[in-house]
């Protein structure tokens, strides 16, 4: 198994602000995220990121795409540090957040166009790209329609092909079907699917026992920014994922929410 | 390649939205309607009679009578006696100006010069002044004007020309440059379409570039355009018959148009650095709607305190202004006015590789 993906005590820190302290009633004035993260994922798996709201999964999924960095530690995606080399990172990843939005005004094909180019791909290769993908998740149709009045699931089509223009080789996704009708969700999933088969990598967070059981080979729980247990699917679930958890959580927390 | 790629959006995206072309262009179409219509009202009805004193002979004064004829006015010439009772007269508001031309005026006598005399308060007195200089600069005759007025010149606005002019198009960049930064910085910003490009391995510089360089272009037609709306207007709004340009050399427009070309992405790279910093449109246009008082404010000062001293034109923006001003009055500022180029294109320079570090900032780009 070749590891494609390699987190070495990854920790974050964030200071809050006024503003931050009034909303989640704390004095506290800096924040731990990300406490020491470390975790493998290898070639052609899907890695799952399960932990519950707050416990720094989106934090962490930003820091391997090289949105934010690390206060320490480091993460090597295919041989390239996220702090020494964020550029050669963002050409190998491909990064699915809700945070990430294409502009309305722009139809498919443009943008296809001209994300292809800020990853300083050539014409000839990027044509044939945006010819194969738009047929296989039949954006064709949609080429030329404006961003704005495309529907949802649509939308969310065109963002996930636009994400993988670069043809990247590790896919990182936050929360993958959170907010989504079940139409878009499957929309979503089955794009997983699709690329675990055209031998991706992939890394998704999320806190749906479902999504894990349906979707991941190996899984990571991450409670208050740390990762407490870590294997394949079956060794991490027991028998069933939700019951596993929960036990889990009891033994670190000490209480049940 | 890839800043390419960012400026073509950025015009693609101005020149594909029939709404964005409109509202950049609209304030010059109206400032020219409103104000010719202005001038429509005030001058068709009234017509001037000026009482000239005049002393020397030069072909001039037929051209300056013509030209005054063809603007449907009228003027007296009147012997000069004594310059004493003249100047009462004028601020008496019973004359209008004193000209004088020396002797062998029209043969390039040694030392041949124009003088005159005007009441600086009255418009007919502005008017007057403003025609025989055009004439004298329109007929290619490069002697010094003496011009004196018979009030102080911080008594009365200076001649609108000198003054506002250069005031209103630093104006009307900013208001340009507002109306396509603020939403495409801001806007992408707040929308989360920048962070979209953010995640590419596009360079925050040409990012930064790639904003700075299409919408100073495009803000840059919006200010033609009102400039054009006030230059075409003016003529009418003043009674007269001529171009407000008609009387400068091809110099002064080079160096009015580098000053113009200086501030303007001076101005855009403000504008997308505060709109980097800010969360929202509604942040960042708070901001700026701050900086452009200041501005406005400053410039203003700057039109009514005459000569200030060379060191004005090290202030970006300012320096510009002030060496719109010279030129317009007449002079070729050629040094200060390249000094107010190149210190903007500095500060230009200084604000895109600002904008280059806060793009790569987490905080301000990501932070909460
Ligand atoms: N930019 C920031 N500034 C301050 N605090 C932050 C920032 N980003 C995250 N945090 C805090 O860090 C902690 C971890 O947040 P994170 O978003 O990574 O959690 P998560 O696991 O993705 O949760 P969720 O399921 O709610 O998305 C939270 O307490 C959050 O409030
Ligand atoms: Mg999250």
């Amino acid at each position: 198994m070749e590891e494609i993906v390699r987190a070495e005590g990854l920790r974050k820190t964030f200071t809050l602000s006024k503003k931050q302290q009034r909303i989640e009633r704390t004095g506290e004035t800096r924040r731990i995220a990300v406490d020491g993260l470390s975790f493998s994922a290898y070639r052609g798996e899907i890695y799952g990121l399960l932990g519950p709201n707050g416990a720094g999964k989106t934090t962490t999924l930003r820091m391997l795409a090289t949105l934010i960095r690390p206060d320490s530690g480091d993460a090597v995606l295919m041989g390239h540090s996220i702090v020494k080399e964020p550029d050669r990172v963002r050409d190998i990843i491909g990064f699915m957040t809700s945070e990430l939005k294409l502009e309305g005004f722009f139809t498919p094909d443009y943008l296809f166009d001209f994300f292809g180019m800020m990853h300083g791909m050539d014409k000839d290769k990027l044509a044939a790209r945006k010819r194969d993908l738009f047929a296989r998740f039949g954006i064709d149709k949609y080429a030329e329609v404006p961003v704005k009045s495309l529907s949802t699931g649509m939308l969310q089509k065109v963002s996930l092909v636009i994400s993988i223009v670069h043809d990247p080789e590790i896919i990182i996704f936050d929360e993958p079907t959170n907010g989504l009708d079940v139409l878009t969700a499957k929309v979503v999933t089955d794009f997983l699917v699709e690329l675990k088969g055209m031998g991706k990598s992939i890394l998704l967070s999320t806190h749906i026992f479902s999504l894990v059981e349906k979707l991941c080979d190996r899984v990571g729980v991450i409670i208050d920014g740390k990762l407490v247990q870590e294997g394949t699917l079956v060794e991490v679930s027991k028998g069933d994922l939700e019951t596993s958890f929960f036990e889990l959580y009891h033994r670190i927390k000490g209480e049940i929410v | 390649m890839k800043l390419l790629a960012l400026i073509k959006k950025e015009f693609h995206r101005f020149f594909h939205d029939p709404r964005l072309i409109v509202t950049m262009l609209l304030p010059g179409i109206v400032i020219f309607l409103l104000y010719s219509a202005l001038g429509e009202i005030i001058y068709t009805e009234e017509s001037r009679d000026l009482k000239v004193y005049l002393s020397g002979e030069s072909n001039v004064v037929a051209m300056i009578e013509g030209m005054i004829e063809q603007n449907g006015d009228k003027v007296e010439w009147l012997p000069l006696e004594s310059e004493e009772t003249a100047r009462a007269a004028i601020l008496d508001g019973e004359a209008t100006a004193i000209l004088t031309f020396t002797e062998n005026f029209d043969s390039f006598g040694e030392n041949a010069s124009v003088g005159i005399v005007y009441d600086n308060g009255s418009t007919d007195g502005s008017y007057f002044y403003s025609l025989v200089s055009s004439v004298l600069i329109g007929v290619g005759m490069r002697f010094p004007i003496r011009v004196q007025t018979v009030r102080e010149d911080t008594e009365v606005a200076r001649n609108f020309m000198q003054s506002a002019l250069p005031f209103i198009v630093i104006c009307f960049i900013f208001a340009a440059g507002m109306s396509v930064t603020l939403e495409s910085v801001a806007g992408e910003k707040e929308r989360g379409t920048l962070a979209t490009i953010l995640v590419t391995s596009a360079k925050r510089r040409d990012i930064a570039l790639g904003k700075i360089v299409p919408l100073s272009c495009i803000s840059m037609l919006g200010a033609t355009s009102s400039f054009l709306g006030i230059a075409l207007s003016i003529p009418k709004l003043m009674g007269m018959s001529f171009g407000v340009f008609g009387g400068y050399s091809g110099w002064s427009y080079l160096l009015l148009f580098a000053a113009i070309l200086s501030v303007v992405p001076l101005i855009v790279s403000v504008i997308s650095t505060v709109s980097t910093l800010s969360r929202s449109v509604k942040e960042a246009s708070a901001y700026t709607s701050g900086l452009m008082i200041l501005v406005m404010v400053i410039s203003l000062v700057s039109s009514f305190v005459p000569s200030m001293g060379n060191w004005v034109f090290l202030i970006p923006v300012l320096n510009a202004v002030v060496a719109m001003q010279g030129v317009l009055a007449g002079g070729l500022l050629v040094w200060q006015t390249l000094a107010a180029v190149g210190i903007n294109l500095v500060c230009t320079a200084g604000l895109v590789f600002l904008m280059t570090k806060l793009l790569s900032s987490e905080r301000i780009m990501f932070g909460k």
